[in-house]
């Protein structure tokens, strides 16, 4: 026994161990390293059939000219997503988090709004704004008329996707700005009293102190972000549907191959070429996040 | 802090107006859509379509009746308490008997279950495999597997179980196991009470996910009757698309409880993200 143990003998505490990591390991570690594995074969959604081994097609299939539109389409789909819905969130939440941390009446109230939609979830989320950019009768339309414009709104190609990302931004603001306030609040008052002492100005109290002290809540958010971002499909498919050119994304491609969602699918179809989506997706996440940490980890350091 | 600390003496200062502008814009960025949904669940269908975002007139309470009714959100919703409930409390329990041990170094390779705590949450997207695991164990479309596995998204759980039971004294482990207390007693009536804070928010935040959760229901539940409150409102989108009054009612139906629950759970939800996001 290397490591110290008040209880006596171990068995009860290794067994209830053992059942915890069981319920993980079978429910939740062993389909995320399977998915490996069923890559490479054709299992299809009916258990009764053979499932053949299957080498690279599933991946060859990926970037077949049949396929490759579709699949291009969606990659760059979620890189404009993550990338812009990260950049914004981070920008405006920083903003809101800065202004909420001055002493305002309704503050407390102000951070409690912003955060809330974290709670309502996809559903209540989606249909919010699906009234609001009701094409017909909506208060985004009566705005639109003002310029004497009229829009499709998700319906329409050119701009489905912004307002995807406009939604995201606006439900994920919440996290960040609770994330950016712990920091400010870990920021020595002294600080800003120096600065002010050598005559600094609020932008430069923002840009030298401000910021600079707040690098990890920075890259805690970023990296928050571009995970959640990269990975977040629900919000498209509940604002547009699976199967909607203009908003897919290779999650939802995922989906949409996998379940049936998109329109050369049916039961019968090979669930190991979504898996192997699954894999080019966790492999594009995977280089995109550990860049992004090693990049900012390299900044943090220098400040 | 701003000027407005620094210098109280002046009654109003630019700065400040213009802070609570924009405290404004923030704050009607995220009411005026709340308000337009409650204000859309109490129009009747004619209302909305002579005036859509006019101000409400004559209030259509019976809309929620209607709305309650025809999108059998009792049962949904009851679904959905047992899925949360369930799930989260499996979750909330798995969390605690991995994270304590490996928190206290009770076990060895102590380096090594942190670690596969923190990959846990990087691991690829599973839904084929949790499909076909789920069709292959006999557990597709019942309510138990879907159950287990909502329960397997723990998420930050054990860290955040670990990193909370590192301020709970080791020598009260001692001092109770001197008197004979076993693990499991200790911890059902020592760590239980101590981490409670810690083990809320574990809960809440699983409980979120899985009350939230719209796509594993979607693969993993094809019998309506045992669909959770999220595809009973995605179904009754799809079938009144235009009725916009009956929609927002079926909307606030949802949100309201979620709201409700928000008011009095707030803290331990934002302690659980700014832990996480610390951890993670």
């Amino acid at each position: 026994m290397s490591s110290y143990y008040p209880f006596g003998r171990r068995a009860a505490m290794r067994g209830s161990f053992a059942a915890g990591m069981a319920v993980l390991v079978v429910f939740g570690i062993v389909p995320a390293v399977g998915v490996l594995a069923i890559s490479f074969t054709n299992v299809r959604a009916l258990p009764f059939l053979p499932v053949d081994w299957v080498g690279l097609d599933n991946y060859l299939a990926f970037f077949s000219p049949a396929r490759l539109d579709y699949n291009l389409n969606a990659v760059r789909n979620t890189l404009i997503y993550s990338v812009t819905s990260t950049t914004i969130t981070i920008a405006l939440s920083l903003a809101i988090a800065v202004l909420l941390n001055q002493k305002l009446r309704g503050r407390t109230f102000a951070r409690a709004l912003v955060f809330l939609p974290t709670v309502l979830g996809v559903t209540v989320i989606g249909l919010i704004w699906t009234l609001i950019f009701n094409p017909s009768a909506g208060p985004a339309a009566t705005v639109w008329a003002w310029f004497g414009a009229d829009s499709a709104f998700f319906g329409d190609q050119r701009i489905a996707l912004a307002l995807v990302i406009f939604v995201q931004v606006w439900a994920g603001l919440g996290v960040s700005v609770v994330i950016f306030l712990a920091g400010l609040q870990a920021i020595p008052e002294e600080l800003y009293e120096v600065a002010s002492i050598d005559g600094a100005s609020s932008w430069q109290k923002l840009r030298l102190v401000t910021i600079p002290m707040l690098a990890p809540s920075i890259t805690a958010n970023v990296l928050l972000g571009i995970v959640g971002s990269l990975q977040n499909y629900q919000l498209a498919y509940v604002l547009t549907g699976p199967n909607n050119a203009a908003t897919q994304l290779l999650s939802l491609a995922i989906f949409s191959q996998g379940f049936g969602g998109s329109s050369a699918a049916g039961a019968g179809q090979s669930q190991g070429y979504a898996a192997s989506i699954s894999m080019i997706q966790f492999v594009i996440v995977g280089v995109i996040s550990l860049a992004v940490l090693a990049y900012l980890r390299k900044r943090e350091a220098r400040l | 802090m701003s000027a407005t600390t620094t210098r109280r003496r002046k009654p109003i200062q630019r700065s400040t107006v213009v802070n609570y502008v924009l405290l404004a814009i923030v704050v009607l960025a995220y009411l005026f859509p709340l308000a337009f949904l409650l204000n859309t669940a109490l129009k009747s269908n004619a209302a909305f379509s002579a005036d859509p975002i006019g101000l409400v007139t004559s209030p259509q309470f019976g809309n929620f009746a209607e709305a309650w009714e025809k999108g059998n959100f009792g049962a949904y919703i009851l679904n959905s308490v047992l899925y949360t409930g369930a799930a989260s409390l499996i979750g909330l329990v798995v969390s605690l008997l991995i994270g304590f041990p490996v928190s206290r170094g009770y076990l060895k390779h102590t380096r090594l279950w942190n670690l596969l705590f923190v990959v846990m949450l990087f691991l690829p997207n599973a839904l084929i495999t949790q499909f076909q695991l789920m069709l292959r164990l006999g557990l597709y479309d019942t309510q138990i597997g879907y159950i287990l596995i909502m329960s397997a998204g723990v998420g930050v759980g054990p860290l955040l179980i670990s990193g909370f039971v590192k301020s709970i004294p080791i020598e009260l482990d001692e001092a109770a196991a001197l008197d004979g207390v076993g693990y499991w007693r200790y911890l059902v009536s020592f760590v239980i009470p101590l981490a409670k804070p810690a083990l809320a928010t574990v809960f809440i935040l699983q409980a979120i996910g899985v009350w939230n959760d719209i796509i594993l229901a979607t693969i993993m539940l094809t019998d309506p009757a045992k669909s959770p409150v999220t595809l009973g409102l995605f179904a009754f989108q799809g079938t009144y698309t235009s009725q916009w009054g009956l929609l927002g009612a079926a909307t606030m139906i949802v949100a309201a409880p979620l709201i409700v629950a928000y008011v009095f759970l707030q803290r331990y939800l934002i302690n659980g993200v700014i832990g996480g996001a610390v951890k993670g």
